[in-house]
């Protein structure tokens, strides 16, 4: 594409590079240059050459200094960031009242909305990625880059440069430089060839047709934000695409849904007769391993209370947890003792511990004494008025601990289906397992060890604390 | 200009001289007087001198440790720039077979009584609830009887698994120390290029074994202070102190041998501002440890993992500035501080630098151990005879410390005389 005719005012003279078969013979020259007094010149060199910014006289960069500030800055703008999203509040004005953008006031398990530990990761991210980019751009901005042409390229020796050659150019902008003056000098300090960079003038103009491209390049790039943001807003009638049909329609029906009609628009069908999408079960039957016809093992109440309507299957425990917790609690109806079908024994007393230990523990604590971490953290909150919460029962208490009150049925039947502001546990826990927790409960009862003051201490709500002085 | 300098060491006076032979016995004689002065300042009270001495011991055993890292990290990545720094830590690292006389004051009480510095010596710790008197009828029941924790825990924390535990840990340390001393020693007088070999080929086994012996040992000797309380990131924490306060050492040591003339120019101002990077880089890391370890617990928000932090932030018992001053003075200020190339390379600011840090190494450690004995129910106490019992027992433990290393270097050589490594070493960035 260049002239062939090349004349000497369609080029510039860039400056003089002279190469250098190893990398001493280059810093030697490089320290003679500038002890000559050049000031603007390069070295190219295959691989980093230590000493060489010394040699060239290159002031160290300023780079830190701007990844520095532009660091500090990113502390600033992540806290700030993170302040206003999260509806942090200044003199008592929280930015959640912002009229241009408000801030979420998110709970989030009890933490202040703006909280220094939890926004430090986010604050460290940003600091990291606009470090990395100040370093970056600002490393393209300090070098001149993107350059798309260097007249260094049209020399043909200086290909060996990423090879095994070494070059220094001195430039022609240099006060001192003069052709042939520098030429002696290079020739003097070793240079093994030296060459003319010269700046072709010819063709820095762009094609004529290359202008109106880019304006039409740049109109087409904007149609997608023009469509995105006419669509926003806008409401449409057609269906969304469905890119994965045999998903989003899949031959299925939910449970608890209106059949759909399977057939013509016409002649509707469904499923069944009744419009239901499943089967109801046919009447009295009885879910496999739910035949609780035993009151006394299944809701601890004696034979002769047993509700004479009382239903088998799926409904009876739907009527167990109606039924025990009236205002008037007839004492008379809960068995004393244990079950036929159970047997406490060491087996079961160990599982029932098991089981204590997983369910029961959190609240009333390993030893029955209401000081479960669960109960701790939600007195010391109710405490401040954070929370409301009937703190646990301490299984010591007299009145729980007396078998007249407290009958063996009726804490079968706390646990099925809780008491107060205890919830059920008919679902997590199986019967057989529900007694041995009972056992547990009574073994614990009997022989646990109480501390001193304990009672005392569920009173007085405990500490959240665990192992404060007393 | 480019210049090569000789591949050889060159200069004649290459170890401590006669001057160790004057210093080691009044290092160590200061040291005793110290240690049994600060005995007789606390008042012959075992539990509160136990507490001040862990601090103290703590400090020059992770320095130790933290050398003992430092050569086999670099064998394990055939390290030719530190060649001449190396020999340095060797001998720290040899101090550690030692140092487990210094551990006996913590070991032997722990044996023979029930009643320390540890609380899961004996039982009824795990009853955080319970008075003083049910607690003292639970602390000498049969370990059957005890609560189902303390049963749990007590198959690890126990006498005869603690003491066991630590003789194999100065085994490991003491074991690793002593073969890489004594072959660097030996390549020393006949050069052998095998020798380097070797402990490049030992070196990735024995980093295995230091890093559980470094996980193990610091639970042990810090995070069992409260049997309680556990976080997996603790080892982590502990290491990261240790390599930066023996990167410390070593350069501190390395940059007084320079000035009274031992070392000449095998060490220059490269090696310093890289060992500088080291620190900075191991500032940070501290830094990110810790954090790392208070965020999970902060944000996890649960009471058996927080009331460790929670008594060490709370701004009235006085604990919560000494956090404050360890975030600032161990991360922050070192930060700032070490990152700036002019800093690195000017021995006098590196000299305070080191210093500083050691210091900082110092409170971390205070920080983490005094507390425990507040908690437990202990009187610190700030006043003049405390101040000065705790002053006592630290110049006690460093002047036993520096004791140990004038007698493990006496006449050996400071610099590796014959690494095939050295001209790398001695000609670290000159051109």
């Amino acid at each position: 594409m260049a002239n062939e005719t090349n004349n000497s005012d369609d080029k510039e003279l860039v400056g003089l590079l002279a190469q250098f078969d190893d990398p001493t013979s280059l810093l030697a020259a490089c320290n003679n240059a500038r002890e000559a007094g050049y000031k603007k010149m390069d070295a190219f060199t295959p691989f980093p050459v230590h000493g060489i910014d010394p040699a060239l006289g290159i002031k160290r960069s300023f780079l830190p200094f701007i990844v520095l500030s532009v660091a500090l800055g990113a502390v600033c703008v992540g806290l700030g960031m993170q302040f206003y999203t999260n509806g942090g509040e200044i003199g008592g004005v929280s930015t959640d009242q912002s009229p241009i953008f408000p801030g979420y006031q998110f709970l989030i398990s009890g933490k202040p909305h703006f909280s220094l530990p939890a926004n430090i990761p986010v604050t460290f991210e940003v600091i990291v990625l606009s470090s990395a980019f100040a370093t970056f751009f600002g490393m393209w901005i300090i070098n001149k880059l993107p350059r798309l042409s260097n007249p260094l390229h049209r020399v043909s020796r200086f290909k060996r440069v990423t090879n095994d050659k070494f070059f220094l150019m001195l430039e022609a902008k240099d006060d001192k430089f003069d052709k042939s003056d520098s030429e002696a000098e290079l020739n003097q300090w070793g240079a093994v060839a030296i060459e003319e960079v010269n700046q072709d003038l010819t063709d820095t103009k762009l094609p004529s047709w290359m202008a109106p491209m880019a304006l039409i390049g740049a109109l087409l790039l904007l149609i997608p934000p023009v469509a995105i943001f006419s669509a926003y807003g806008a409401t449409n009638t057609k269906p969304r695409l469905h890119v994965v049909p045999d998903m989003d329609w899949q031959h299925k029906f939910k449970t608890q849904v209106l059949s759909p009609n399977v057939s013509d628009p016409d002649t509707p069908e469904y499923l069944f007769a009744n419009r239901r999408a499943m089967r109801q079960p046919v009447e009295g039957s009885v879910r496999f391993g739910s035949m609780e016809t035993d009151s006394e093992m299944f809701r601890g109440i004696k034979k002769d209370f047993a509700n004479a309507s009382m239903t088998v299957g799926i409904k009876s425990s739907m009527l167990a947890s109606t039924g025990p917790q009236d205002e008037a609690e007839n004492l008379e109806q809960w068995i004393t003792g244990f079950p036929e079908g159970f047997e406490v024994n060491e087996k079961t007393l160990a599982r029932g511990k098991e089981r204590f230990n997983i369910y029961c523990s959190v609240c009333h604590g390993y030893a029955g004494n209401g000081d479960g971490l669960v109960n701790q953290r939600a007195v010391a909150l109710a405490a401040n008025g954070q929370a409301t919460w009937t703190a646990a029962k301490s299984l010591h208490d007299a009145i729980v601990k007396d078998p007249a009150a407290n009958p063996t049925g009726r804490i079968y039947d706390t646990i099925t289906n809780g008491r107060n502001n205890m919830g059920p546990y008919k679902d997590q826990i199986p019967v057989a397992d529900r007694w041995a927790i009972v056992a547990y409960v009574k073994a614990l009862q009997e022989t646990g060890i109480t501390p001193p003051g304990a009672e005392a201490a569920d009173e007085a709500a405990p500490e959240l604390e665990p192992a404060k002085e007393e | 200009m480019h210049e090569t300098r000789p591949a050889k060491i060159t200069s004649p006076i290459v170890d401590l001289g006669g001057a160790h032979v004057k210093l080691m016995p009044i290092a160590l004689i200061v040291g005793a007087v110290g240690v049994v002065l600060a005995y007789a300042l606390s008042q012959f009270e075992l539990q509160r001198f136990s507490y001040i001495y862990l601090v103290n011991f703590a400090f020059v055993l992770t320095m130790c440790i933290g050398s003992l890292f430092f050569v086999t990290i670099s064998h394990l990545t055939r390290a030719g720039w530190n060649v001449t720094l190396r020999r340095i830590a060797e001998l720290y690292a040899q101090c550690l077979p030692i140092l487990f006389i210094l551990f006996l004051p913590i070991l032997i009480p722990l044996l023979l009584s029930s009643d320390g510095l540890y609380v899961w010596n004996q039982g009824g710790w795990s009853m955080t609830h319970a008075t003083n008197e049910l607690k003292d009828t639970v602390a000498n029941l049969p370990l059957a009887d005890r609560p189902p924790l303390e049963q749990m825990k007590a198959a690890y924390l126990n006498k005869g698994f603690f003491a066991l535990r630590w003789v194999i840990y100065f085994c490991i340390w003491g074991g690793m120390a002593t073969f890489f001393l004594r072959t660097s020693l030996k390549q020393d007088t006949t050069g052998d290029k095998k020798l380097t070999s070797w402990m490049q080929a030992f070196s990735a086994p024995a980093m295995i074994l230091f890093a559980a012996s470094i996980v193990f040992s610091s639970m042990d000797l810090l995070m069992s202070l409260e049997p309680l309380w556990f976080s997996t990131m603790f080892p982590v924490y502990f290491f990261a102190g240790s390599v930066l306060s023996s990167l410390a050492l070593i350069t501190l040591t390395s940059l007084y041998l320079q000035r009274s003339g031992r070392i000449t120019d095998e060490v220059t101002t490269e090696h310093y501002h890289d060992m500088g990077k080291l620190m900075f880089g191991f500032v940070v890391f501290w830094g990110y440890i810790a954090f790392s370890q208070f965020m999970l617990i902060w944000y996890a928000n649960i009471p058996e993992e927080t009331f460790w932090y929670e008594y060490r932030m709370n701004l009235e018992n006085g604990w919560g500035v000494l956090s404050i001053i360890l975030l600032v003075g161990h991360l922050f200020v070192p930060f700032l501080f070490m990152m700036g190339r002019t800093m690195r390379r000017n021995k006098n600011l590196m000299f305070i630098a080191t210093i500083y840090l050691l210091v900082m190494h110092w409170i971390d450690l205070y920080w983490l151990v005094m507390p425990q004995y507040a908690r437990a129910g202990g009187e610190i106490g700030f006043g003049f005879m405390s101040v000065l019992a705790d002053l006592a027992c630290t110049v006690g433990i460093i002047g036993l410390f520096m004791g140990i290393f004038f007698l493990v270097t006496s006449n050996k050589p400071l610099v590796t005389l014959q690494d095939p490594r050295l001209g790398e070493a001695l000609n670290h960035e000159v051109h």
